[in-house]
């Protein structure tokens, strides 16, 4: 589904991605794991366009990125935003802001499909005619997630979407996530700085590090602690014991 | 699933409602600010008085009346009258329609040129923004007055063309204003989304960036009109303005000037109009800042 | 908890709203701190961070604080004179924001900010001493070049190399009590780690009284001895951090069980169920 070889970016004299390649099967999640800092978003934005100054060869689809159309592209490809409090224009309504990619791409049965689409994201018909500083984060970025399928996508390109919100509502979106990409049928590429989110989320995974790719891995290698590089396993270990006391407490609660 | 069903002109009429909604907070909040309100009453007395002039005046303006020239503030004439003998309080009430339109024509033309100039230079950035930006900045360097005083000289005197000169030189801060704010805007992610949709920059210009770009003009706009008056009546003074007989308040100062000793009221009490008029716009533009600077209320 | 630093009794704090009502951000809070590690956590709105800023009084002027008790070190702070807020802000409290970006002068060096720390109390220290105090304090903080540290700006820190010199500046103080809101939520996984440890060992060295706030249970529940879960506005449960899988109330659970795990099940997450009940009084 996505191709992409020998991808390097430079802003300037400063390097931000360098010579990475990776593959992703239709339907399959993928996950880019780094610290700030280490491209995995510069890759996610090179990929939809927002870069101009790469080189290396990127391929969605059938689609060349090099000389495909925007208007190709966007079929195809949408991405999800970081922050939802930055990424939801804040003079429309949220039925404007879903609206306007199918209104940009003049589909017809606008309303209908809006109201649809709010409603797969757990939102209702009512939230249409709601600004977004009237909603709460999460409800913020389902918003987000509804504009990204409004035009029908394969793919969905997620950068960090969870890592603004409260860990109570990111358990709701990561559900969501997986419930649409079950239901749709979508291919993901998941941008996290959280190995366990990743861990959750995807089935495999690359792990970056100062604009280059450190390793790829399979979900069960991730769990299994069976990792080539000293730095994936750095992350592992620091991602590990933070998350040392919630095996146990999952585990009473689901008892209790 | 009555909610598909909605017809296209259920979905504006919701729409306007949401607006309107969130025009009512905004009305609220503004209603909270005692000196924008007085600014608000004042701006609302000017307009009144120049829809209203022909029934509010107690005479003919224009009407010579030269047996009573030069007579002080009385119960016939409130105001006083001026060297042909014409009302002060009547002239007075017709010259608001004259600042009015003079406001209007600047600030109705002046605005939208520099919001877009500007809006679209900040977003293409390049070639686009250095030539608009240079260009702005040569209309910048050169005095206000004395610029409008040069095109009023070339196109004759008269009230469109004082606009006109007017426009010419208020436009440029306007641009620049919108220039900041699009720069901010246009790499912000909802801006992106409208990219990844497809969106034509136009579009973006037009449609997302634009809007974000309007709150810091408004507010400049409003602070911006008693400038404007302020000019006009600079220009009605020197005789480039309004023409005699049109009671403007600049001209009206201007003939006054003569008596200012023994005839004070002839040249005071436009110059009190002048004054009170520009302290509402001041108090309103002050009051529309504090709601609506985006920079202000990112503060808060 | 050796000894009681700071006493909290039924703290209030309200912001007026639109129309005049007062809206109740935080609904009646007690609790202390000794010289120990307290956590506290819940997600945004909680009122965990103005709680904190209360104690510290560096709330927004709009804000109405009440309280029955609110105490540090014996100093009735309710009473205290902006004067003496102010000094005890200087001295004996230290606070560290989530972004070094915005605590930090962006116009004068880091050493020199340090330095000026160490002034504040002591006034008469050649400057020499300063200087070596400021490398001395750089290098506890874990900076391994100190010398060149010392004459960056702050934009040229990383951000938690931004941390560890905020870090740095409130310790140079040598306070009493610490309050860190959030202090390591913008930082990669790997430098949150050496961060935690670095105030874990002024805790334990200095016998400093550290309020540690964050969104993130788990973190504080392994970081911290003690840990409060707040929910709108209220406390809602108390717990010994070593014993997090004994939470009783739903929320806390719903919080513990909500997070992905590495190793965790590939089921939908528990997700949080919010009962209406959680934001009222407990009687």
């Amino acid at each position: 589904m996505i191709r992409i070889e020998n991808l390097s970016v430079h802003f300037g004299s400063a390097v931000a991605v360098h010579n990475v390649s990776l593959s992703v099967e239709g339907g399959e999640s993928f996950g880019l794991v780094g610290e700030s800092g280490s491209g995995k978003s510069t890759v996610l934005r090179t990929v939809m366009g927002l870069n101009r100054q790469w080189t290396g060869d990127i391929h969605i689809g059938d689609i060349d990125l090099r000389k495909a159309r925007r208007r190709d592209l966007v079929r195809v490809a949408q991405m999800v935003f970081q922050d939802p409090y930055a990424s939801l224009h804040p003079r429309y309504t949220i039925g404007q802001a879903i609206a306007e990619p199918m209104l940009i791409n003049r589909m017809s049965d606008v309303d209908a499909r809006t109201v649809e689409l709010l409603e797969m994201i757990g939102l209702t018909a009512a939230h249409r005619f709601r600004f977004p500083h009237e909603l709460s984060g999460g409800q913020r970025q389902r918003v987000a997630i509804a504009r990204a399928l409004s035009l029908s996508p394969e793919v969905l390109l997620l950068d960090e979407p969870t890592s603004a919100l409260d860990v109570s509502v990111q358990a709701e979106i990561l559900n969501l996530l997986n419930r649409l990409r079950r239901e749709l049928n979508l291919t993901f590429v998941i941008v996290s700085h959280d190995l366990a989110v990743i861990s959750y989320m995807c089935d495999r995974l690359m792990v970056m590090q100062n604009a280059r790719a450190v390793e790829t891995l399979t979900r069960a290698q991730l769990r299994a602690g069976d990792m080539q590089h000293d730095y994936t396993r750095t992350l592992f270990r620091a991602s590990h014991r933070d998350r040392a006391g919630a095996g146990a407490s999952a585990e009473a609660v689901r008892h209790g | 699933m009555t909610a598909i069903n909605l017809t296209h002109a259920e979905t504006r009429r919701q729409l306007r409602r949401a607006r309107l909604g969130e025009f009512t907070k905004f009305a609220r909040r503004f209603a909270g600010n005692p000196l924008g309100m007085i600014g608000l009453a004042i701006l609302g007395v000017l307009l009144a008085s120049a829809v209203f002039a022909p029934l509010l005046a107690t005479h003919d303006p224009y009407l010579p009346d030269l047996v009573h020239r030069l007579s002080p503030p009385s119960f016939e004439n409130w105001l006083g009258t001026d060297e042909l003998g014409r009302d002060i309080f009547s002239r007075i009430l017709y010259g608001a329609r004259l600042t009015l339109l003079i406001v209007g024509l600047v600030v109705a033309t002046s605005a939208p040129i520099g919001l877009i100039i500007g809006a679209v230079a900040g977003t293409s950035g390049g070639w686009v923004d250095a030539v608009f930006m240079r260009i702005t900045d040569v209309f910048l360097a050169v005095p206000k007055l004395l610029l409008a005083l040069a095109f009023v000289a070339a196109l004759g005197p008269g009230i469109v063309n004082a606009a006109l000169a007017i426009t010419l030189t208020a436009w440029p801060p306007y641009a620049r204003l919108a220039r900041a704010e699009a720069l901010i805007v246009r790499d912000s992610d909802y801006v992106n989304a409208v990219r990844l949709a497809g969106g034509s920059e136009f579009r973006i210009v037009l449609r997302h960036i634009m809007p974000m770009c309007l709150s810091s003009v408004i507010v400049r706009m409003t602070l911006d009109m008693a400038g404007i008056i302020l000019t006009a009546a600079g220009l009605g003074f020197i005789g480039l303005g309004a023409q005699p007989p049109l009671p403007e308040w600049g001209a009206m100062i201007s003939t006054g000037r003569k008596f200012i000793f023994d005839q004070w009221w002839v040249a005071t009490m436009p110059g009190l109009a002048i004054f009170i008029v520009s302290l509402g716009f001041n108090l309103l533009g002050d009051a529309m800042r504090d709601l609506l600077d985006p920079h202000l209320r990112r503060r808060a | 908890m050796s000894q009681t630093l700071v006493t909290v009794e039924n703290l209030r704090i309200a912001f007026a709203g639109e129309g005049g009502t007062m809206i109740e951000a935080v609904k009646g809070v007690s609790f202390e701190v000794g010289r120990e590690k307290l956590g506290i956590v819940g997600e945004s709105g909680s009122g965990k961070s103005l709680s904190s800023r209360a104690l510290m009084g560096v709330l927004p002027e709009h804000a109405r604080v009440s309280a029955d008790v609110m105490s540090f070190a014996g100093i009735d702070l309710l009473s205290a004179s902006p004067r003496v807020r102010r000094q005890l802000r200087g001295n004996r409290m230290g606070m560290i924001l989530q972004d070094p970006k915005f605590s930090l002068n962006p116009v004068m060096r880091v050493g020199k900010q340090i330095a000026e720390a160490i002034r504040l109390g002591a006034r008469s220290l050649p400057s020499a001493k300063v200087r070596q105090k400021v490398l001395e304090v750089l290098e506890a903080v874990h900076i391994r070049a100190p010398e060149r540290v010392y004459d960056l700006y702050p934009h040229e820190l990383s951000g938690g190399m931004g941390q560890r010199v905020m870090i740095a500046m409130m310790v140079v103080r040598e306070p009493e009590l610490l309050i860190a809101d959030e202090p390591t939520s913008a930082l990669d996984v790997t430098v949150q780690v050496q961060v935690l440890e670095i105030m874990d060992e002024l805790v334990r060295r200095r016998g400093m009284g550290l309020v540690f706030i964050s969104h993130d249970l788990n973190l504080v529940s392994r970081f911290c001895d003690r840990v409060l879960v707040m929910y709108a506005g209220r406390i809602v449960e108390t717990l010994d951090a070593r014993r997090m899988h004994e939470a009783v109330h739903p929320y806390t659970r719903g919080l513990l069980a909500c997070l992905p795990a590495i190793d965790g099940p590939l089921t939908p997450l528990p997700t949080l169920a919010r009962d209406a009940s959680w934001g009222e009084a407990r009687l």
